[in-house]
């Protein structure tokens, strides 16, 4: 009994300490960011890192969009145009890398040249690229395509800029440093000690949530100061939080469904223009409490959107399906030569409000009598890379450099690195190659409408919401204002209450 | 042989066998990392990539061939490069084990000491408050996921009552995951605890021990709680297989970079070298427990009639 006893009073005393010391306070601590995607490296030529590290403030582009999707300089100064193929890029004076080293046309050329080499999305618009620092200010930059924009193709997030170390590691330029990286975790961010107003920036923790209802609930109980990307279905109950603010704002990302056309079901275009008239977009607006059903490939604000939103006809769609022959049984679903027609359909919880977008897509491919398994997967690149997929509700922001030429370039060209629905069309990619030689935007613009229009055609992917985001904030960031993407969330003013 | 001999010979064994069934498992998995690779880094799917990464990571030796250098390295603190990260699994698993470590161990070091006591007085009076509780809350833990069950209390305790920082990064933040682990293991083991005190009193040498003028409680003590105890320590070999499952989903949940989301993180990208390591600790986190588990009852002696 005594033993028990002592057992007792250990438990007793183990419960107090723990109680005592959860409520201990803490003293000051760096500025708290969550969102639900974090570079998986700081190597900027792997994957989408290069996107990641611009988002997070620690590398920067020749060339940027602005809050309002203006194309602008960042590290460069200006481009000019030499001949059909060839360009000068002038450096903007004066700026450094993070270790104090110049932002100089070599290094600058060096990195670039590295990416290119590493990663072929860097090559979706202008094809190879050669670099040669002409002084230490400018770089003569020569493309394999003829680029009518420079400065957009710079824009592209591939081409984030650095310096090569002499072990291989990357030095960037951008407002914050990296003090420490635990991948798939967290980022510790410093001020760059060699980034204008360094002083008037805060440390930055930034962590990933793998869960969207863990993201808000960390903002809830303050321990964040910036939640990027809040799920809708909590923005009403944050909002009534008087120590927080909720901003909503729209994005130039599109929500769509990549089609697999590398798979049986799918390889008939009859069957993906099926699935592609068999959704209610406005059905899935609702699920996500906010945005509009898409009409194209870019969000409507950008001038070269489409004006008509996609249209939904559940029975053309099942005409479509009974040409192909995908014929309807007793039992309401259909087949072909015995085989029934199912589908996987993917998201990924980094977007929440894809994964709130399932059941619904599931719901209405039902009716047609196409069976629909659903799943939710981690790594999304990994899993569209392996092809193994029927469809996969993805977000992408389709004009990033604000142009409409890198999305179709990168995405839907044939073999191109981001072409994860296996598409390959010589017409497709004949219009396609139309960019390369037209600089005049409106013109540009049609030849975006009219590769649009032959993706409705083929449907190698659907286009399905223009979306709303949200970010919750605490009052150390109130005046934080959320640009129309998360290719900058992180920037040289995050608006910090000091 | 002595018993600690014995143990260590068939530990070591164990592992062998199933460090050769998980390479071989884990070799097999469709989908290769290097066409992976290729895709989700946008590298050039030229030939000279293609053998460049295989050589690299030695996908291009025979299966046997690979088993043995990834065995040699392996024993010699060379746990390989992470195909995804790049960085060196050894070292990413050393930051990351202590966390999933004092996770899953805090837990299941609490367990016991909350069960012993709550089983104990569930058993001392059967159906009245405390056995009802408990009850309880093994049909409630165990109906409801972990996940679901964290969410609640986050909100609850983090968000409502502001009674803790769920997301420190200090030794706070591990309370609730902690305790979620706990409650688990608490409701099963509190259970299996009260089962076993019950069945001595329906013993005639507990009848005995009354009728010698023992309390009830004095001659469960006595007489039951060592009985008990051994099946809550067999209970407790279970519960540690399943805190190992159960830290992955509550690391991916409270953000916390532990093994677990590691894990998570590298299968889609058939991350090899990482998918063994984790196979490896986790195995050897097993063996160990369930070695200690039969040291702890060789140490209890024979089990009471």
């Amino acid at each position: 009994m005594k033993t028990m006893l002592r057992a007792l009073r250990t438990s007793a005393v183990l419960l107090a300490s723990v109680a005592g010391f959860a409520t201990v306070a803490h003293a000051a601590d760096p500025l708290r960011v969550g969102a639900s995607f974090i570079a998986s490296g700081l190597d900027p030529t792997k994957g989408s890192n290069g996107w990641a590290l611009a988002s997070h403030g620690i590398g920067e582009n020749l060339f940027s969009v602005d809050k309002d999707g203006v194309l602008v300089p960042e590290l460069a100064a200006s481009a000019e145009r030499v001949d059909k193929l060839t360009w000068r890029v002038r450096l903007k004076p004066g700026r450094q890398f993070s270790d104090g080293a110049p932002v100089s046309a070599e290094a600058v050329s060096a990195g670039l040249a590295h990416t290119t080499a590493n990663n072929k999305a860097a090559l979706a618009t202008g094809g190879k690229l050669a670099f040669q620092a002409e002084d230490p200010l400018t770089i003569k930059v020569t493309t394999e395509r003829p680029v009518p924009l420079i400065q957009a193709l710079f824009a592209e997030w591939p081409l984030i800029v650095y310096g090569l170390k002499a072990d291989g590691s990357a030095v960037f330029s951008g407002p914050y440093a990296v003090q420490s990286f635990k991948p798939d975790a967290e980022i510790e961010l410093v001020a760059n000690p060699h980034f204008d107003g360094a002083e008037k920036r805060s440390p930055i923790t930034y962590r990933k949530f793998g869960d969207a209802q863990a993201l808000t609930l960390a903002l809830e109980a303050g321990e964040l100061d910036l939640a990027f990307g809040l799920p809708a279905e909590s923005i009403a109950r944050l909002k009534k939080d008087p120590d927080l603010a909720i901003k909503s704002f729209p994005v130039g990302y599109q929500y769509l469904a990549y089609l697999n056309t590398r798979k049986p079901a799918l390889t008939d275009a009859r069957v993906r223009r099926a699935i592609d008239l068999a959704i209610d977009r406005s059905q899935l607006a609702t699920a996500i409490n906010g945005g509009l059903p898409a009409t194209g490939a870019y969000a409507p604000y950008f001038p070269f959107a489409g004006k008509e939103t996609r249209p939904t006809d559940a029975a053309k769609a099942a005409a479509l399906l009974d040409a192909a022959g995908w014929t309807t049984g007793v039992d309401g679903k259909r087949s072909k030569e015995g085989a029934p027609l199912e589908l996987t359909v993917l998201a990924y919880p980094q977007r929440p409000d894809l994964v709130a977008m399932l059941p619904v897509v599931k719901a209405q491919l039902a009716p047609l009598g196409i069976a629909v398994e659903t799943k939710i997967v981690e790594n999304a690149n990994d899993v569209a890379a392996s092809g193994d997929y029927d469809v996969f509700l993805w977000a992408q922001h389709t004009a990033p450099s604000g142009d409409p030429a890198f999305f179709l370039n990168s995405t839907f060209r044939t073999g191109a690195g981001l072409n994860f629905t296996g598409y390959s069309s010589p017409d497709f990619d004949a219009i396609l190659d139309g960019f390369a030689t037209e600089s005049d935007p409106a013109k540009r613009a049609d030849i975006a409408a009219h590769a649009q229009q032959k993706l409705f055609e083929d449907a190698p992917v659907s286009f399905l919401l223009s979306p709303v985001w949200h970010v919750g904030l605490s009052k150390a960031l109130s005046g934080y204002e959320p640009w129309g993407s998360d290719y900058h969330v992180l920037r040289a003013d995050i608006g910090e209450a000091n | 042989m002595t018993l600690p001999a014995r143990i260590t010979l068939r530990t070591v064994t164990s592992l062998l066998v199933i460090s050769l069934l998980a390479f071989a498992v884990i070799s097999a998995m469709p989908s290769d990392p290097v066409a992976i690779a290729i895709r989700a880094w946008n590298l050039p799917s030229d030939g000279a990539t293609v053998a460049g990464l295989r050589a690299q990571w030695e996908l291009d030796r025979p299966f046997i061939e690979r088993y043995g250098s990834w065995l040699a390295r392996f024993v010699r603190g060379d746990w390989g490069i992470s195909f995804r990260t790049g960085e060196p699994v050894l070292a990413e698993f050393l930051q990351r084990l202590p966390l999933t470590m004092t996770m899953a161990l805090s837990g299941l070091a609490l367990a016991p000491l909350l069960a012993v006591p709550l089983g104990f007085f569930a058993a001392l009076r059967p159906s009245g408050l405390i056995d009802r509780a408990t009850r309880g809350l093994a049909v409630f833990i165990q109906a409801v996921p972990s996940i679901w069950l964290g969410l609640i209390l986050l909100y609850v305790l983090g968000v409502q009552l502001r009674w803790i920082r769920p997301f420190t990064r200090d030794w706070t933040g591990l309370i609730l995951p902690v305790a979620l682990i706990a409650l688990h293991s608490l409701a099963v083991l509190t259970r299996v605890y009260r089962r076993d005190l019950l069945e001595v009193t329906r013993q005639p040498f507990f009848r005995t021990a009354l009728a010698k003028g023992l309390t009830r409680s004095a001659a469960l003590w006595r007489h039951g709680h060592a009985h008990a105890l051994y099946a809550m320590i067999s209970a407790f070999r279970a519960e540690a297989s399943w805190a190992v499952g159960s830290t992955a989903a509550l690391e991916v949940l409270f953000g916390l970079p532990g093994i677990g989301q590691f894990l998570v993180e590298s299968i889609a990208a058939r991350d090899y070298p990482v998918l063994q390591a984790y196979v490896m600790v986790v195995a050897a986190w097993l063996l160990v427990l369930n070695a200690g588990v039969a040291l702890c009852l060789g140490w209890l002696g024979p089990r009471p009639a």
